[in-house]
């Protein structure tokens, strides 16, 4: 087990990576440095829940629309007329 | 005389013919049970693609289908026919947007509020306050007021799921821009939701 300590990375470094965070897009050296910080620091951890509820937020709209009646018909239409 | 020509041809051929009809017939009906099914998929993200445009989207859902019914030979029966006819509609918008992109946008050099609206919000569950109260609409309504370059990639990240890379594939833009329009592009979502909420008085 690895017990030396690693050097917490700042706040400021913290926030820059929020998205990137909540994206899963950092390499694993990042996005440890970045949870070991989040994980401790009061001011960063409201914060990203708050992004991260924000993203979740925008998530959940997801692509849902219904396509009409008409469009399904102009499909159709169309696929009949190719031959 | 009619009957001799009939007789004449070769019978192979006739046969020949009525294969080709019925698996003309039969690819028809096999594209209409495995990808006609996807219809509100594919105009789900054609409606975010063209910020809400019904009849662009349409335009863009039939043009997907044409191509995608003209390569479903191409198309492996068994894997995913959702994510591939998502595939060819999402070219096919990027395609049109980059003609139509050929100068950088005015709003790359807007001044640009990047703050979090984290900071302004008082309470004890300020994500709560904020987002709970905003209905399905609204969000979608502040999606599409985003500029094509910043709606695109918010689309195809939140809504899609898509990771930095393919983004960058798909729109021709280096990792570091997806990165940074997708940042610029979140926090002006929060903006216009955090003021839409105070004006409604959901929040103070």
């Amino acid at each position: 087990m690895n017990t030396k300590k690693r050097e917490m990375i700042s706040c400021q470094d913290a926030v820059e990576k929020v998205y990137e965070y909540l994206d899963g897009e950092l390499e694993v050296d990042w996005n440890d440095k970045v949870r070991e910080h989040i994980e401790v620091c009061k001011r960063c951890y409201p914060y990203f829940d708050f992004e991260r509820n924000f993203l979740d937020h925008i998530r959940s709209k997801g692509l849902r629309a219904e396509h009409s009646e008409e469009l399904e018909r102009k499909v159709r239409d169309m696929l009949r007329e190719l031959g | 005389m009619p009957w001799r020509a009939r007789e004449d041809r070769p019978a192979d051929a006739d046969t020949g013919h009525r294969v080709e009809q019925s698996d003309d017939r039969r690819k028809k009906a096999q594209f209409e049970s495995e990808a006609l099914v996807h219809l509100d998929a594919l105009y789900g993200l054609a409606m975010r693609l063209t910020a809400g445009d019904a009849a662009r989207a349409e335009d863009l859902v039939q043009d997907t289908v044409l191509k995608a019914y003209r390569a479903w030979d191409d198309f492996v029966l068994g894997t995913n026919c959702r994510a591939w006819l998502m595939t060819i509609l999402r070219n096919t918008f990027i395609n049109e947007y980059r003609k139509t992109q050929r100068q950088p946008a005015a709003v790359e050099f807007e001044e640009v509020q990047d703050r979090s609206v984290f900071e302004g919000l008082k309470g004890a569950d300020p994500a709560e306050l904020l987002f709970d109260r905003l209905i399905d609409k609204e969000v979608i309504q502040a999606i599409d007021a985003l500029p094509d370059e910043f709606r695109v990639p918010v689309v195809l990240s939140d809504l899609e799921g898509l990771s930095y890379q393919e983004i960058s594939d798909i729109m021709d833009i280096p990792v570091g821009t997806v990165k940074s329009r997708l940042f610029r592009a979140r926090r002006r979502l929060q903006q216009k939701l955090y003021t839409y909420a105070r004006e409604m008085g959901y929040i103070s």
